[in-house]
């Protein structure tokens, strides 16, 4: 962790949030991207801009000795090119001398390039973004290895080994085609569908449009994209035939905007997932987490990867107890409500 | 520019609501820095934020509005200053005090729409909350462990209050300079063995470069100087341990039990009122004639059997207390286990209570350190469990939590109680944030059961009669206001003293200040017929200008409800020594309190804690200490 090269693609309210929580715990070196200059919406959830930087400085330079300021010992650079994000060779080339490269507020499409490009170099990737209160975080780190104690120490109370915990990530192309069909009833019900294709039919939309919904007109069409994709995945009719009107109309108006209350708790998880996956000491989310902030549920759902494995449930074990306090590897049980 | 966002975002009526808010966030270390960064953004008007600490190096990597050069300095003015910048059209109050001083009487904390508690400590967390439920006003509660957490917002007679529930695992926190300095609890040793000494020995390397870099920016010469000896002394000491050294183990005790002491003790302000500390002399104790406090510190001698303490099985020997010479041989055997480690290829030692190596030193090193203050002795056995329990602070956990926080805020400035959650961090892999449903309050909880009002006057000119008379003459009681409460019938209390009742009522005639009962204190009259609830007082100060010898009464009338009788469970405990509420702290388990003149209430009790069972628990709490929360302690990376 202490050596690694973190890209940070776009620098919006998540990103900042994650950016201020990972130079604190101190990486080796940050690269921020981004091409535009400080927006007036930017100051809502942008404490790296001051007000004299609208429209007169680039995001990324007035941010600088800010981020800078957080930890004088990790390198911080900045790039105003974002043109590798539709010139595929410049990208690989970019990410040929970073660790993990995270996305945010990106297109769906964009986010996917930089995904295959980040996966051929055997890099991991995260992307995530913010719909008003809402948002989500993605992450794929490939094959991942992170070492933590067992979850049924020996009887004999011998010094405890370490142990190796494997983990095979989904593309996130793979990923958004998941299929819902062999979750239970009940795992489908405590994953809050609606909030996840609510969310997921959003940046759909903004992908379709290069802006995310920001009126009362974009509803219709949310609608109906949040419903093709609801059955597109075959989620269980029994918990969900279909997302209502009323649980999208909050979104169409206000997906554009963010505020530093729901990007603090996205780029909360997002700074800790990047941090446990690159110290790979305890298991970082799999894979597809999901917040609305409406009703601060966060949901992680399992899109398109092998189920858990099984390790069992001690005997006597009550329901899911929360692990002991040095972070063992969880198994993301599928549960019964 | 950000109010037209907020508009949008919110809706106008909100956004303006918002902006109309005077907040006051009480805490300003791990969660508050983050919650302030929020509030400041997030478009609320008017903030006060209050803090009696100052800024130490090690929360530098956590509360991310201190730089380095602000250490020593208030964590309130220093946040206020930093985050105002975020937002330079917000109103930003910092204090520098303790939240219980007198002067935040009930009515001071009745001037804000809603109060955040950052806090880090049950004592000043439940003082809060009695004077949010005194002066009528929201409080929102919060709390971090390691990746847990939760935000309880707290609303009077809607909701569970701080206390409904008692809080079975004793959270303390502990002051940097406690650990570094005073200590005074066991705790405090062991927590400076194994997150300050083990790793400044067999962590990672600390890093000059922060140094370096202050030194350029034309920091104070004499600190970083300072600080650069200190660095020095212990690369030569890690160096030591990482080649064959016959004497590293007693270079290391002598600076760490008798040097850095000494250092210490230079400090006379420091000893003023405390006890002194006593280095430690590495030849004397190995002899056994070390004499500490008066008592020669002599050597066990092998029993009549002959067979010495290494012939006992491990469990005993493990719950035996340790002689000080036979800490120093642990000491030193520890020390050289661990040093040939290194040399052996190990890079970096970390602790692990099932590492004998590590325990050993933890134990020993902790076991020195209580002798250096007089603090008492704790066998390994005590050590493995409290050593294991230390949580690392997270900084990310404090930045989600903080979030939380404001989007219920939100929600209540909405007036949408409905909407209203309990927020918290799960273990979960697939519900790592879960909103439970708030539970009502506790109808026979100690504080929010009280009817309180708040009466403002000058303590000095008014006597307890007069102001028992004057509040009950203003007291209904009911539905229909009738039945009142006579003086005659109620017992007065100040805190836990019984200051009068209907058979002992001489203090009745002397003035609250000679009582002790002065502004921020709380007197409660408690009906002794049991019909009616407790009727508690708020004292507060006159507003300026006011004749001294006026006593004011709150402009609305304090009711008072029917006493809420507890019915004993009709659950059968089969184990009559554990109470009923001590159980596995479990977020998805339910407790059922079968009561007969209420409804069956079904809890669910999220605390975000680690699960601990109850026994263990309570032998914890018997020996001080449980766990270690966050905020001011060294924090382990």
């Amino acid at each position: 962790m202490r050596n690694a090269t973190v890209l940070v693609i776009r620098l919006r309210g998540v990103a900042t949030e994650a950016i201020k929580n990972i130079v604190l715990a101190g990486i080796g070196k940050l690269i921020v991207l981004d091409d535009a200059l400080v927006q007036p919406d930017d100051l809502a959830a942008g404490f790296f801009f001051r007000d004299e930087d609208v429209d007169a400085k680039r995001r990324v330079d007035a941010a600088k000795p800010h981020i800078q300021s957080l930890n004088p010992l990790v390198k911080v650079e900045v790039g105003h090119d974002l043109s590798i994000l539709t010139n595929e060779e410049a990208l690989n080339t970019l990410l040929k001398d970073v660790d993990l490269v995270c996305v945010t507020d990106l297109d769906q499409a964009a986010a996917i390039r930089v995904n295959n490009s980040a996966r051929s170099q055997g890099k991991k990737f995260y992307c995530a973004g913010a719909f008003g209160l809402s948002g989500y975080v993605f992450c794929d780190l490939l094959e991942h290895q992170h070492v933590a104690a067992p979850k049924n120490p020996s009887k004999d109370g011998s010094k405890s080994r370490m142990e190796q915990y494997k983990t095979s990530y989904a593309p996130l192309s793979k990923a958004l085609l998941h299929s819902w069909r062999d979750t239970t009833s009940a795992a489908t019900k405590v994953l809050r569908p609606i909030t996840v294709f609510s969310i997921l039919a959003c940046w759909e939309y903004q992908t379709q449009h290069s802006h995310a919904p920001s009126s009362p007109d974009a509803l219709p069409e949310l609608e109906s994209l949040a419903n093709r994709l609801l059955k597109k995945a075959q989620v269980r009719q029994k918990v969900c035939t279909s997302i209502p009107a009323e649980a999208l109309s909050n979104l169409a108006q206000t997906a554009a905007l963010e505020w530093s209350p729901s990007c603090a708790v996205l780029g909360g998880m997002l700074g800790q997932d990047i941090l446990k996956a690159l110290a790979a000491r305890e298991p970082p989310m799999a894979n597809f987490f999901f917040f609305d902030g409406q009703t601060c549920n966060g949901t992680v759902v399992r899109m398109a990867m092998e189920p858990a494995p099984n390790q069992g449930a001690p005997p006597g074990a009550i329901g899911n107890l929360p692990s002991s306090l040095n972070a063992t590897a969880e198994p993301a049980v599928v549960e019964i409500d | 520019m950000r109010s037209s966002q907020t508009a949008a975002l919110l809706g106008q009526e909100l956004a303006q609501k918002l902006k109309g808010t005077r907040v006051l966030v009480v805490g300003s270390g791990g969660i508050g820095c983050e919650l302030l960064k929020n509030i400041v953004l997030a478009g609320f008007g008017e903030i006060t934020l209050l803090d009696l600490d100052t800024i130490d190096l090690s929360n530098l990597n956590r509360q991310f509005l201190f730089r380095k050069k602000d250490v020593k300095q208030s964590k309130a003015l220093v946040a206020a200053k930093t985050a105002s910048a975020f937002n330079p059209s917000v109103k930003i109050t910092p204090i520098c005090a303790n939240i219980k001083d007198s002067t935040f009487d009930a009515q001071w904390f009745a001037g804000f729409n809603i109060v955040m508690s950052a806090l880090d400590n049950l004592d000043a967390r439940r003082h809060i909350n009695r004077m949010c439920l005194a002066a009528g006003i929201p409080l929102i509660e919060s709390g971090t462990e390691g990746y847990f957490g939760q935000v309880q917002p707290i609303i009077q007679d809607r909701t569970e209050c701080y206390e409904c529930v008692p809080k079975p695992i004793q959270q303390r926190t502990y002051p940097v300079c406690t650990i570094r300095s005073t200590p005074s609890q066991p705790i405090h040793s062991i927590v400076w063995a194994k997150s300050y000494l083990l790793p400044q020995l067999f962590g990672e390397e600390e890093n000059e470069a922060e140094l370096d870099k202050a030194e350029n920016d034309g920091e104070n010469p004499n600190e970083i100087a300072i600080l650069r000896e200190e660095a020095q002394a212990w690369k030569q000491m890690r160096a030591a341990l990482r080649s064959p050294n016959a004497t590293a183990a007693k270079t290391v005790f002598e600076k760490a039990f008798r040097s850095d002491t000494q250092k210490l003790l230079g400090m006379d302000d420091m000893w003023q009122n405390r006890q002194r500390p006593v280095p430690l002399d590495f030849d004397k104790v190995a002899a056994g004639t070390f004499v500490l406090r008066g008592q020669e510190q002599v050597r066990p001698t092998t029993d009549m059997n002959g067979s010495s303490s290494n012939n006992h099985a491990s469990g005993l020997r493990d719950q035996r207390s340790l002689t000080l010479p036979e800490s120093l041989d642990l000491f030193v055997s520890s020390v050289e286990r661990l040093s040939a480690r290194l040399q052996r290829g190990e890079e970096i030692i970390t602790f692990d209570k099932d590492d004998d190596d590590t325990l050993d030193f933890v134990t020993a090193a902790s076991n020195l350190r209580s002798s250096v203050y007089n603090i008492p002795q704790k066998n390994r056995w005590d050590v493995k469990e409290m050593a294991g329990n230390i949580i690392p602070a997270i900084a990310t956990t404090n930045a989600i939590i903080a979030g939380l926080i404001v989007l219920q805020a939100l929600q209540i400035l909405r007036g949408a109680y409905d909407s209203l959650v309990w927020p918290y961090l799960t273990a979960k892999q697939n519900k790592p944030i879960t909103g439970s449903q708030l539970p009502p309050s506790n109808l026979a909880c100690a504080a929010c059961s009280d009817t309180y009002t708040v009466v403002r006057c000058d303590p000095s000119k008014v006597t307890l009669g007069e102001l028992v008379e004057k509040v009950l003459e203003h007291t209904t009681s009911g539905e229909d206001g009738e039945g009142a409460l006579e003086p005659s019938e109620v017992a007065v209390y100040e805190a836990g003293r019984l200051l009068a009742d209907p058979d002992f009522e001489s203090n009745l005639e002397k003035s609250l200040l000679d009582l002790g009962c002065e502004r921020g204190k709380f007197i409660s009259l408690v009906d002794e017929d049991e019909r009616w609830n407790t009727l508690t007082i708020a004292l507060c100060a006159l507003p300026e200008n006011e004749k001294s010898s006026q006593l004011l009464l709150s402009s609305s009338r304090p009711r008072l409800k029917p006493k809420f009788k507890v019915e004993p469970p009709t659950v059968v405990s089969m184990d009559v020594d554990r109470p009923a509420l001590k159980r596995k702290y479990d977020p998805e388990e339910t407790i059922v309190l079968d009561d007969e003149d209420g409804p069956v209430r079904k809890k669910v009790k999220p605390n975000g804690g680690p699960s601990s069972s109850p026994s263990k628990a309570q032998r914890l709490e018997e020996d001080g200490l449980v766990l270690l929360e966050d905020e001011e302690t060294i924090v382990i990376d």
